[in-house]
């Protein structure tokens, strides 16, 4: 592990630099971050609040929609609630975990203070995606498996265990293509200079996971769902972990996000590298 | 050449001086400001390029959603009509929401307030005949302006390739309202975040609760359906306050759904509610102000 | 025994573009952009051996802090090629990482709103460094620094100095071999500037780390370094002894005499060289030796405010060594 250079000074020895160091400094980054927020309390309440105003918002939408039909793009009533509530578990976790670092990102760039991340021994996507966890928007997490779990007791759903961990693995799929997305568009910061459109961005995808994928496939429709189904995969996020749960079993489906997730992964990553040497090749 | 951005050399005044008091108000001025404000502004917007056309192009995004998601909602209902809106209606009524947003809502503006009394720069108004409120909505009124003329070439392109959603077109006079019931929403919107922002002199944080009002607001004024669709009991609480005016009170004039008498009488409460909330405003903020050099700012 | 750091050649340009005026510039600016390139380091050479204590002097923007930036790894060179502790930097390789630092001035690597001591705990994660020797660098820095009763508050409440104190036992609790500082003392005020200077001295003292120290001001230099390099333009210009530069530079002073304001100053000519006139102020470049009788002589002629004996600036400086052309590289 020591070079080859005979130096002075003591080198370290012992300590561990295998991958255990991961979801220790992890668990360290969140439990900071949570204490950080919990002395801000009044802050943490407000932000809360209009969390659960959001919900409560898209919920009334849902159920003025559902007073005056039955059906929406093949959805029956309980069935779609179970996918809003899939949608607001989704992105809350996306939210608490990784929006506010991606946001940041560019703040670093241009102040240069992405430099010192870059110095660091440990992988700089772990240590820019994973900085901060926004633990006021956690409770969405809950909120929205709340509402999930409403929906199936509406149903008259019974307990069937092979579903659920299913419904567990598409979610994660979910989360990662998430994953995957924002941090393809966080590295368009390091060539656009302002945040703005970035956020305005990731909102706009995040509009588009939000209904079934079913009103895509009608009409002129049907490009936009072959874009964003097998392009970029944005319409599965939900809707695959939704269906799995409260429709017919796809396994074509399943596999399919399965193996949209290692891709997507893989090609932000290689993405996130390239822009990174573009930043380093760039700076001063 | 420069390899810095200098401001448009082409001005229409000599050097400006320090504002003289009230001289920010006299009307001459008063233009010259906004066509400056409107120069930097488009050439801001400009060199963000990149930012610029991406940003332009994804407007679109939600609206193609929103026009399939209606559409298979109103196929599930197997109705043609839902509440009084039809299909096209309701698009169209999605559409022009967007534009009653564009003259309602004031981005900043009372966090801005609460923010200037909070760092003690509204010292300034104490000492000097200068009036806050005055400057403030000339400025967002330019501002606006410039927003609008930026925005014009997407959104005309928007509503263009939407043009079938729109049936009728309003006739002469009903435009008109529609242009008076946009203004007003223009003047209920600052002065109703001018007021709540002056709340900051007495609770320094007042920005939570707008942060509040404001998620709430965006339902409740009609940006995300006409409150026609809500249960009759909701539809009145909501139709008597003000929020409606800042989205679904000017999109439905424009439809043509406020005829005759009732469209009158709606923009008589739109003047009322803009005059109620201007002179809140005003009295709140001689009040605070009257507080603030009692406590040394 | 080999050099700790070897660099060759090293040299990187930039392309600049240029934004044009206005509203129809801004327009062009989207469809094309003119840009020129700017060579902020031009082939620099250079060698340095473990344990030594090195100054990289020159003005603002004469890419200081673009090689130090590259010996980080955090720039690509356009060209040439170092080593640092036997690695590629630009490889970035876990283990290079761990084992130097870089500090920058007026900027903060530490978690803004966190107490210093968190940011410490995760920087010992991040570096896996093992508990007891955590503890005991801890210690051993918080206590030459004095601030050993400040890590728990947040660091966005301490003063610019006490902040500096921070970077800098966050960058040295890994026991890097290599430390490499950009402007460690800019913004800081005097009390702070001495702190700083004596814990770098200790600590390279007691274990013997290399120190690469970049500065426009020649009293950081001055304190802890006896061999510097100078930098001008991008281009090495001068490799050697601290001493070896003040030779040059300590034979002139500089006389700042003030006037009466009432009248124009007198010419002083015949006293040395007017180096600038500015209102009442005269400047007047007078050999070291000969500093006593020039100034005994305009005192007794004239009736003076105020008089200061300065040494001339450093990019005088510079751009006399560079001009007298003694690299020894």
């Amino acid at each position: 592990m020591s070079t080859t250079i005979e130096t002075t000074g003591e080198p370290i020895t012992g300590g561990d630099l295998g991958w255990r160091r991961y979801p220790r400094l992890y668990g360290r980054l969140g439990l900071f971050t949570l204490v950080r927020e919990l002395s801000f309390r009044g802050n943490f309440l407000v932000k809360m609040s209009v969390e659960i105003l959001w919900l409560g918002i898209m919920l009334a939408f849902y159920e003025t929609v559902f007073a005056r039909t039955d059906l929406v793009a093949g959805w029956a009533k309980q069935d779609y609630l179970f996918f809003v509530g899939c949608y607001f578990a989704l992105n809350g976790m996306i939210e608490t975990l990784f929006l506010e670092n991606c946001n940041e990102f560019s703040n670093l760039v241009r102040t240069g203070d992405l430099d010192f991340l870059l110095l660091k021994p440990i992988d700089e996507q772990f240590l820019i995606t994973c900085r901060r966890v926004d633990w006021s928007v956690a409770p969405n997490v809950f909120m929205g498996l709340g509402v999930m779990a409403m929906a199936l007791w509406n149903k008259g759903w019974d307990f069937d265990l092979p579903r659920v961990v299913l419904f567990g693995l598409t979610f994660a799929c979910g989360v990662a293509i998430s994953y995957a997305f924002m941090l393809v568009l966080t590295s368009f910061s390091v060539w656009l200079v302002r945040n703005q459109s970035l956020m305005e961005m990731w909102w706009l995808f995040s509009s588009l996971a939000r209904f079934p994928r079913e009103i895509f496939q009608r009409g002129w429709a049907v490009s936009l769902d072959v874009v964003f189904t097998y392009i970029l995969p944005i319409l599965l996020v939900v809707n695959v972990p939704s269906r799995v749960m409260v429709k017919l079993l796809e396994p074509r489906m399943i596999a399919f996000i399965a193996i949209v997730t290692i891709v997507s992964l893989q090609v932000s990553r290689m993405f996130f590298q390239r822009a990174l040497r573009s930043y380093r090749s760039a700076s001063s | 050449m420069s390899y810095v951005a200098e401001p448009p050399r082409f001005d229409l005044e000599e050097p400006a001086p320090a504002p003289a008091p009230g001289g920010d108000l006299v009307p001459g001025s008063l233009w010259r400001k906004y066509y400056r404000v409107w120069r930097v502004s488009l050439a801001e917007r400009m060199t963000y390029r990149g930012d610029f056309l991406l940003g332009t192009f994804l407007r679109f995004l939600p609206m193609i959603t929103t026009i399939l998601l209606w559409q298979a909602i109103y196929e599930g209902s197997g109705q043609s009509s839902l509440a009084g809106f039809t299909y096209n209606e309701m698009i169209a009524y999605l559409l022009l929401v967007h534009i009653s947003r564009m003259f309602s809502s004031m981005p900043g503006l009372a966090a801005g307030i609460a923010r200037e009394i909070r760092d003690g720069t509204l010292k300034k108004y104490l000492i000097q005949p200068l009036d806050l409120l005055g400057y403030l909505i000339a400025y967002r009124a330019a501002h606006k302006m410039t927003y609008i003329v930026t925005a014009a070439i997407p959104y005309g392109i928007i509503f263009f390739l939407c043009r079938g959603f729109f049936d009728t077109l309003p006739s002469g006079p009903v435009f008109l309202a529609y242009l008076v019931s946009l203004i007003l929403a223009f003047l209920i919107g600052f002065y109703f975040e001018a007021a709540v922002g002056m709340v900051g002199f007495w609770f320094l944080e007042v920005t939570s609760v707008l942060y509040i009002v404001m998620t709430l607001n965006y339902f409740i004024s009609g940006q995300m359906l006409p409150l026609d669709l809500l249960p009759p009991f909701w539809v009145g609480v909501l139709k008597a306050l003000p929020f409606q005016y800042m989205a679904y009170f000017p999109a439905v004039v424009f439809l043509g759904k406020v005829q005759g008498p009732d469209l009158v009488w709606g923009l008589g409460i739109e003047a009322f509610w803009a005059l109620f909330f201007a002179v809140l405003a005003r009295v709140l903020y001689a009040r605070g102000l009257k507080r603030y050099g009692a406590y040394g700012g | 025994m080999a050099p700790i750091i070897e660099v060759t050649g090293l040299s990187k340009t930039y392309r600049v573009f240029r934004k044009k005026d206005g509203l129809k510039g801004a327009v062009q600016g989207l469809f094309k952009r003119e840009y020129k390139m700017v060579e902020a380091v031009g082939d620099v050479s250079f060698t340095i051996e473990p344990g030594e204590f090195v100054a990289f002097l020159g003005p603002n923007g004469a890419g200081k802090t673009t090689t130090l930036k590259m010996l980080s790894g955090l720039i690509y060179p356009s060209r040439g090629d170092a080593r640092v502790l036997g690695f590629t930097p630009w490889e970035r390789k876990d283990a290079f990482r761990r084992q130097f630092s870089l500090v920058m001035g007026q900027k903060n690597q530490l978690w803004w709103d966190l107490p210093a001591a968190d940011s410490f705990e995760l920087h010992k994660e991040i570096y896996g460094i093992p508990e007891r020797q955590f503890r005991e660098t801890l210690e051993e820095l918080t206590s030459l620094l004095g601030v050993a009763d400040l890590t728990r508050q947040a660091v966005r409440e301490l003063s610019l100095g006490e902040r500096m104190k921070m970077e800098l036992i966050a960058a040295l609790l890994h026991r890097p071999k290599v430390l490499l500082l950009d402007e460690p003392t800019i913004g800081l005020d005097v009390v702070a500037q001495v702190a700083i200077q004596k814990c770098l001295r200790d600590y390279h003292t007691r274990h013997n780390v290399t120190v690469l120290l970049t500065s426009h001001y020649m009293r950081d230099i001055e304190a802890l370094c006896r061999r510097v390099l100078v930098i001008t333009h991008g281009k090495l210009v001068y490799d050697g002894e601290l001493a070896g530069i003040r030779d040059t530079f300590g034979q002139e002073k500089i006389l700042r005499i003030e006037f009466p304001a009432e009248e124009p100053p007198p010419d002083l000519s015949p006293y040395g060289q007017v180096h600038g006139v500015d209102g009442p102020t005269v400047d007047l470049r007078v050999d070291r030796p000969r500093v006593a009788e020039t100034l005994s002589a305009v005192l007794a002629r004239y009736t003076i405010v105020d008089v200061s004996v300065q040494d001339p600036p450093l990019e005088q400086l510079i751009t006399k060594v560079f001009e007298q052309g003694k690299a020894t590289v």
